[in-house]
């Protein structure tokens, strides 16, 4: 090819890249410009109108906790039970659906020699069909059926849990370093000690860093949940705002209480997050 | 231990074209030919990481190939195997890894909680004080030296006590004071422990200074299998092609030559695939 | 390299076996404890969720009957004892579905009706007197008297756990799919049938007996059922405005949920780009404003989307707007601090090249930091989009609307288990269809990219 004919063709590849690119960015725009006015058609409050009343709440709430003075704080340690249980939820959920992750990434890992090989296409499609599965809905079926409890939200994050897990965890296993497998299995170990030995102490730094990121996710998931029913800290926060004015003091705890945790878990799963990664790096 | 018709196909390629040897005393074996003559692939079908497609390797009138599940990875035990990379567990600290020699045997709940004996642990530190490198029993073994890392593949090997000993390239990835070391330690193997020793090589001298017989493997086939010292140059010639004039010093490790470049690793993958 | 590695990590003096012992010992107790540990917490949640009450507590019976009820219909054959005494026959007892004509299985003569339930179940019906044939049990008889019901089984035969005989009532369920119910006030036969009732047209349009075929030729037909429109425009609207299934109301709730879920993803990447840039320290040398904008984003994802949702149904009330604001709001502050730390780790000598040909600061961006950026860009987004479609239902069920306040209303009425499976079958199949469809553009993103 001459030079010339390789100018024209990058001139054309560049051509249609920019036309791509012009499309994307005119195709962004139309979805929201239209898509904010039907919204604001379908919403039943404007958003100007919304727009005026934002800080109405916010500035009620807080109004009200300011009257309370300093029995505000005896008022947040009242709530201290529902956000243990919020966490309990969340850490329970995180064991038992990481638990369970471990096994469905082993298993519905390419290269670690499961048998027979459709098994891991198998256990993919399920923890597909795990992470599709919003949580909600689980947890509504589960609590028609166990009555109002923490229970079926703990289910409920902890299905998704597994497959949103499991399909990390399993991309971490297939990027291992396939050596120590061999090497194991030259000894004449068996499978699952090979898994132990020789996949696992490569890969669990990976696995607690995604999973206090997803500890992380349960936490706000329970909040959630509990609003629809499963109780804990969500459960309060439906009852404080159900009973409309004259709450807003207890609702103001729960949020202060809420935001707080979620702060302080954030900062210690990205603390230890980040100890993990340099950890390995330094080595 | 005797050999018979083995081969190993991978598509059209055929690796291992129907080999056939004996080795009916203990004795270290060298095993050379040019890359991608199917040396590794002769030593993973004895160990049974690589299924034959034909053939069989009989001892006391039991075919290895026949084997599988428990009885399979007993033999696995019976004869270690080292590799070029060591394929050691890198996060795992040294004792440990000399332990995994023991894994087969092991039970699974103690095998989960990595609870070994004080007795395992005792012999474990025998074989790595055997290779001198006792010391650093309680380093990882990412940490370690090529040659470090290939003694503890080697306390590994000693610990699974095998009734022989594979050797896939050993030296190929190491400089040469640490090769010489790895290569004695594989010799002592098979004086002191009297067990045979079966090893690929890529350099004429090793296998020239440290083997009783030597097999010259080429495109699958066993094209030479005698004591080192009927390896003429017409012999190596043959082995490794005669369009390659061929300089012995070029094949060499030993400290006076030039250090020669290993084989790459890609071929041996490939070889694996 | 041996002297490197000993000088960060000094070898341990080894003075015997037994230290090495200890210390391998040590390891299996640390992994032992842990795992002992974590038993313990889990043992601890599971008591203080109180899990033996709630198992025994349970009503599986629930799942049976959701599950049955979402699958099948019934129809309900009811007497009224007091007042007027007719029979009436009516899918799922509805008024608006009551058969002007009663069906084949049912026969109605003068003094009594015949309802056969398939396979030699039969109910006869009299006054006040029931006889429910059985198949290898023979007739039940129930009377209604003064007294209460009186339930007579044939001689020599056990009361078979399926059957519940009280003076107040009687009932019978002898397969899951055949009820007799007798109560002093009325008698009521359920016969169950596969499939969905009405799903297309409701029980009173005159399209609801035909079959697929005579549909398709009367939609071509010049023979207009409505003299005022076509027959295939009738077709569309009655089932657009099936009062049952209420597809124009499910259709609008999956679109308000589709909407809060990308708008609310759109808004938040395009928000949170020009304010990463901001608080990425390789792009603004202003040691305050990072941080002020670090904070903000720590703020915003901290709030929770849960409160924000909470705080926008307040102000906005129920819509798309407010889920979308809610999203947009918790999101700027989670892909802003994803955007910022991209841009940090964006290469130098690229940029410094760009900036060499002296390239304005527009350009710069345009050329020396957007072509960097773009695939995090992209697929982070469109990562967040998937994710933020489940929030969407949630944040609905909340109060914004869409369809998860549809699913949280049909399942408190706890009436309509085949409309709650109907909406958890479109909830589920729009999030699977999303993650497809998001998961193609992103590996086609990312690969066109490294492609080019």
């Amino acid at each position: 090819m001459s030079l010339h004919a390789i100018q024209t063709e990058i001139m054309a590849m560049e051509k249609k890249r920019r036309l791509y690119s012009m499309a994307g960015i005119v195709l962004v725009a139309a979805v929201l410009i239209s898509g904010y006015g039907m919204a604001n058609d379908l919403n039943s409050g404007g958003f100007l109108t919304g727009m005026k009343q934002f800080f109405d709440y916010p500035a009620e709430i807080v109004k009200e906790a300011w009257a309370t003075g300093f029995s505000f704080f005896p008022l947040m340690g009242r709530f201290v039970p529902a956000l243990v249980e919020t966490l309990n939820i969340a850490g329970a959920a995180s064991i038992v659906g990481g638990a369970l992750a471990v096994v469905l990434a082993f298993l519905g890992s390419a290269n670690l020699g499961v048998k027979p090989p459709v098994v891991v296409t198998i256990v993919r499609r399920i923890m597909d069909i795990m992470r599709a599965f919003p949580e909600l809905i689980i947890a509504l079926f589960l609590i028609f059926i166990l009555g109002s409890s923490p229970v079926p939200a703990m289910i409920a994050v902890a299905i998704h849990t597994a497959g949103a897990l499991g399909k990390l965890f399993s991309e971490v296993n297939e990027n291992a370093d396939a050596d120590p497998v061999e090497g194991l299995a030259s000894c004449g170990a068996t499978w699952l000690q090979r898994m132990r030995y020789g996949v696992l102490p490569q890969v669990l730094p990976n696995y607690l860093s995604y999973f206090m990121l997803r500890f992380e996710i349960n936490v706000r998931a329970s909040a959630i949940l509990g609003f629809v029913g499963a109780g804990g800290i969500g459960m309060e926060l439906r009852r404080t705002i159900g009973w409309g004015k004259g709450a807003g003091d207890e609702t103001a705890a729960l949020f202060v209480l809420l935001i707080l945790s979620i702060f302080v878990i954030d900062q210690l799963s990205s603390f230890i997050r980040r100890r993990l990664v340099t950890g390995r790096d330094s080595e | 231990m005797k050999i018979t018709d083995l081969t190993k196909t991978f598509g059209k390629i055929t690796a291992v074209d129907a080999v056939s040897f004996s080795i009916d005393q203990p004795q270290m074996i060298g095993v050379i030919g040019p890359s991608g003559a199917g040396k590794s692939t002769l030593l993973r079908m004895i160990n049974r990481l690589t299924d034959a497609t034909r053939g069989s390797i009989r001892i006391n009138d039991r075919d290895i190939l026949q084997l599988s599940g428990r009885e399979k990875r007993r033999w696995q035990r019976d004869c270690a195997m080292i590799f070029q990379q060591f394929n050691l567990v890198p996060r795992l600290n040294v004792v440990t890894n000399v332990l995994m020699g023991r894994l087969n045997g092991h039970s699974t709940l103690k095998s989960l909680f990595c609870i070994f004996g004080r007795h395992l642990v005792d012999e474990a530190l025998a074989a790595l004080d055997r290779l001198g490198i006792a010391d650093q029993a309680l380093q990882r073994a990412e940490t370690l030296s090529g040659g470090q890392q290939q003694r503890v593949a080697i306390a590994r090997a000693l610990m699974q006590q095998p009734k022989m000993v594979l050797a896939d390239e050993p030296i190929a990835s190491l400089d040469p004071l640490s090769a010489e070391k790895v290569m004695t330690a594989l010799r002592e193997i098979r004086d002191r422990d009297n067990l045979t020793v079966l090893c690929n090589l890529h350099t004429l001298d090793t296998a020239r200074t440290y083997c009783d017989r030597v097999i010259g493997m080429l495109q699958g086939c066993i094209v030479f299998d005698d004591v080192p010292s009927k390896l003429t140059p017409s012999v190596v010639r043959d082995i490794y092609g005669a369009e390659q004039e061929l300089n012995e010093s070029m094949t060499s490790t030993s400290i006076s030559g030039p250090v020669f470049t290993p084989e790459p690793l890609r071929i041996r993958k490939a070889a694996l695939a | 390299m041996t002297s490197s590695t000993l000088a960060i990590q000094p070898p341990e003096p080894i003075t015997g076996s037994t230290a090495v012992f200890f210390r391998v010992r040590r390891e299996s107790l640390m992994i032992m404890a842990g795992t002992g540990l974590t038993v313990l917490y889990l043992l601890y949640t599971f008591i203080s969720f109180d899990l033996w009450h709630l198992i025994s507590r349970s009503q599986p019976q629930r799942a049976v009957m959701l599950a049955t009820d979402a699958v099948a219909h019934k129809v309900h054959v009811t007497k009224n004892i007091r007042g007027a005494g007719g029979l009436s026959i009516a899918v799922e007892g509805e008024r608006t579905a009551t058969y002007e004509t009663p069906p084949g299985w049912v026969t109605v003569s003068d003094d009594m009706s015949r309802v056969d339930l398939g396979r030699g179940y039969q109910v006869d019906i009299y006054d006040t007197h029931v006889v429910f044939q059985i198949p290898d049990i023979g007739p039940v008889h129930v009377r209604i008297t003064d007294a209460g019901i009186e339930t007579t089984l044939p001689r020599g035969v056990d009361p078979p756990d399926w059957l519940r005989a009280t003076p107040a009532k009687f009932d019978a369920r002898p397969t899951i799919g055949r009820r007799v119910q007798v109560s002093k006030a009325r008698i009521e036969v359920h016969r169950y049938f596969m499939g969905w009732e009405n799903f297309f047209f409701p029980f009173r349009s005159e399209l609801a007996g035909y079959s697929p075929g005579q549909l398709f030729s009367l939609a071509f037909s010049d023979h207009r059922l409505d003299p005022d429109m076509a027959n295939w425009r009738l077709m569309a609207t009655t089932f657009w405005n099936n009062p049952g299934w209420q597809h124009k109301q499910v259709f609008v709730a999956l679109l308000e949920t589709f909407l809060m879920a990308v708008l609310g993803t759109i808004t938040a990447a395009l928000v949170g780009l020009p304010l990463a840039v901001l608080a990425a320290a390789n792009f603004t040398p202003a040691q305050a404003l990072r941080f002020a904008v670090r904070r903000l984003f720590d703020f915003l994802r901290g709030i929770d989307m849960l409160i924000w949702s909470l705080i926008f149904i307040r102000a906005f009330g129920l819509g798309p707007l407010t889920g979308a604001l809610a999203i947009a709001f918790t999101d700027t502050g989670s892909l802003g601090k994803l955007f910022s730390e991209a841009l940090e780790g964006v290469n130098r000598k690229q940029m410094e090249g760009v900036h060499a040909t002296g390239a304005n600061r527009l350009q710069f961006y345009r050329f020396g930091v957007i072509p960097q950026i773009i695939p995090v860009f992209v697929s982070q987004t469109l990562y967040y989009l998937e994710a933020n479609v489940r929030s969407a239902t949630i944040i609905g069920a909340l109060g914004a609307g869409g369809i998860g306040l549809m699913l949280v209303e049909a399942m408190n009425t706890q009436r309509h288990w085949e409309n709650v499976f109907y909406l958890i079958l479109l909830t589920i199949s729009l999030v699977m269809v999303m993650d497809t469809v998001s998961g193609k553009l992103r590996s086609r993103l990312i690969h066109g990219r490294s492609g080019t």
